[in-house]
């Protein structure tokens, strides 16, 4: 290294150990970037979920509010709908989440409702929805083994944003540097690093919230083993109230309503958010109703009941343990579900941008490798396969649930995917900018095609 | 109250870059004062935001809005260039080149994947298991410390080219924390 250049060296780490951390960045981003990419492309439009929701089924009613009254009605309308030993969960109208929904569950068994304001149900289905958080959830692979994948890539998201600010040493030089044109090596890096540095807490949060909801099945294995000898059910009792002795005696339900207004009374002023009602219809029924203060990120307020309406159990944020408080705000954190279509928009813009961060970091080791005369124009076309194909395949598998609303399009995703990369890995005759194009083109054609047909419906 | 609080705080990171931008921009060297009121501008923002919206859900809300709004400064002052070769300059750091080797990939490998998370949860598991307070909070806490440790490690493994002081280290980690761990879990498991 020259003099003027040890000069000009204002970094913590050596020149050396910043090519060695740069080089980990490059290996780590390579091997995790297509798996990165999927979760970062489905969780930016998972965000959108409410609203994909209301476009998917448009006649559904959106209640902007739900008295208590009409909440015992939906309660009692689904009881009768759903076996006894499933759970009944209510959620009401908030200035965060328009519109009421209901869901039963129980296992593997779910049935959704949206709730109007007379508390009458209509289904609540989105079939292309669902297939898109599943596929951000756990890549519609096995739950535990699809969340430890998407678990490890934010593990190693996280690491790839550690090791991309220990490699900058110019962090402050190129600070406001967005130059486009000439160098599409230059250009890509402005993009990749502005985008990786401006948008660093969000990053920062989006990928542990991530790891930490994915890798949380292994976690509590783990624990259990060190804690109770393997028993993962002890480790979840610490989060979870025990459920009631069962007592599959039929009984009559209770008047939600009343239960609803006594609760309220009993929550210091926050608004009720959601009402869960265990196994309906039996002796054994718990009723709990859940509030939020206008300042916190979930509902930390709970009243519980027994099946004869006697309060048997009184909660308040401040009652509450910190790591409960913080394992409750984890998801709202991470899908910015927390304040409304505002901040859903920018949660979107923000999504996109780490899109953006992780596409350009592959394209800029593609470019490194044009500019040394060493092209991989086989990987520049499969790249281009996987971060402009991804978007144009989900847009096509919505296209086809707006068609066949029964269509398998996990299947077809997976089809379409595979078709996708292996298409442009054996294709030799394409230029690697000239394919890049043409998905482009697809990808306003399809989202377009998409946007009509969901749009027009919605009109109409 | 959500979007008007958003729309202020995209403001005030708008405003904040601005002046860290003219800062930059100076040729004479940075001027600390507009450095100073920049970053002052940013965290007062999200003390605002916490202090009027709430201490988790306002901080969450200003640090995205806020990039939003120093974004768009970063976008404003873009410049579009000609079609050139980059300058000596301009070029960012070149990654380490180093013979390929397939044993030292497979151990990078095993080193980066399996045996930095052994030792990532040793290291959180012990912190939950020793830790003093409610269970609850440092199970949360220890979990929450194993991506970031599994995170530290991957950099590190794939960046340390002596990859036997990697391995030594990660494996001691991972006897003595999960030893510990266990022993610790062993005792205090029932009081958990």
């Amino acid at each position: 290294m020259s003099d003027s250049r040890k000069k000009q060296w204002r970094w913590p780490f050596s020149a050396e150990t910043v090519r060695a951390v740069l080089s980990s960045h490059s290996v780590l981003g390579l091997a995790f970037a297509a798996v990165i990419y999927l979760v970062c492309l489905t969780g930016t439009i998972a965000v959108f979920a409410p609203d994909l929701r209301r476009l998917e089924l448009p006649r559904t009613p959106v209640a902007a509010q739900l008295a208590p009254d009409a909440a015992a009605r939906a309660l009692g309308a689904a009881a009768q709908q759903v076996p006894g030993d499933v759970s009944l969960n209510l959620t009401l109208p908030s200035p965060a989440r328009q519109g009421a929904s209901l869901v039963a569950y129980k296992g593997r068994f779910e049935r959704n409702w949206a709730v109007a304001e007379d508390g009458s149900l209509s289904p609540l289905e989105a079939a292309w929805t669902e297939f898109l958080l599943n596929l951000h959830i756990c890549l519609h692979l096995p739950r535990a083994w699809g969340g430890f994948l998407v678990g490890l890539a934010g593990v190693a998201l996280l690491s790839s944003l550690v090791s991309g600010i220990l490699a900058h040493p110019r962090v402050v030089r190129d600070a406001f540097h967005l130059r486009l044109g000439g160098s599409r090596r230059l250009q890509e890096a402005d993009l990749h690093n502005r985008l990786g540095i401006w948008a660093l807490p969000f990053h920062f949060t989006l990928a542990l919230t991530g790891a930490l909801l994915g890798l949380s099945t292994l976690i509590v294995a783990v624990l259990s083993l060190l804690l109770y000898r393997g028993d993962t059910g002890r480790v979840y009792a610490l989060f979870l109230d025990p459920p009631p002795p069962v007592d599959a005696r039929a009984v009559p339900m209770p008047g939600i309503a009343a239960l609803v207004t006594q609760a309220q009374a009993r929550m210091g002023g926050a608004a009720v958010e959601s009402i869960v009602v265990e196994r309906p219809g039996r002796a054994d029924m718990r009723i709990s109703v859940h509030g939020r203060q206008p300042r916190l990120l979930v509902a930390q307020e709970e009243v519980q009941f027994d099946a004869r309406g006697r309060a048997i159990h009184v909660e308040h944020a401040a009652d509450l343990a910190l790591g409960t408080r913080m394992l409750g705000g984890i998801g709202q954190l991470h899908f910015g579900w927390f304040g409304g279509f505002p901040v859903r928009l920018a949660y979107g813009l923000l999504g996109v941008a780490l899109c953006v961060v992780t596409s350009s970091g592959v394209t800029i080791w593609l470019a490194r490798r044009r500019d040394r005369g060493r092209p991989a124009p086989g990987w520049e076309r499969v790249w281009a396969a996987v971060c402009w194909g991804q978007p144009v395949i989900l847009a096509v598998t919505a296209i086809l649930a707006f068609a066949v609303p029964t269509a398998p399009l996990t299947q077809l995703w997976l089809l379409l995917t595979i078709l996708a990369i292996a298409g442009s890995a054996i294709g030799h005759r394409a230029a690697p900018a000239a394919h890049a194009r043409a998905w482009r083109r697809a990808l306003l054609v399809s989202c377009g095609v998409a946007g009509l047909l969901y749009a027009g419906r919605l009109l109409l | 109250m959500i979007a008007v609080a958003s729309f202020l705080l995209i403001l005030a990171g708008a405003a904040g870059a601005w002046l860290l931008r003219r800062s930059w921009r100076r040729r004479e060297g940075a001027a600390p004062a507009l450095v100073g009121t920049g970053w002052a501008l940013l965290f007062a923002a999200i003390l605002a935001a916490g202090w009027g919206i709430g201490p988790v859900k306002g901080a969450a809300l200003a640090l995205v809005m806020e990039a939003i709004g120093a974004l768009s400064v970063v976008f404003h002052g873009r410049v579009r260039r000609k079609a050139a070769r980059a300058r000596a300059a301009d070029a960012a750091p070149e990654p380490l080149d180093e013979p390929g080797r397939l044993w030292r990939g497979i151990l990078r490998t095993l080193l980066a994947g399996p045996l930095g998370m052994t030792a990532a949860m040793a290291l959180a598991f012990c912190v939950t298991v020793f830790l003093p307070g409610d269970p609850r909070t440092r199970i949360v806490i220890g979990g929450m410390l194993l991506p970031v440790l599994w995170g530290l490690a991957m950099t590190w493994t794939l960046a340390d080219r002596r990859l036997l002081r990697a391995t030594a280290v990660l494996l001691g980690t991972s006897l003595l924390g999960f030893g510990l761990a266990f022993v610790g879990g062993s005792i205090l498991g029932g009081a958990a």
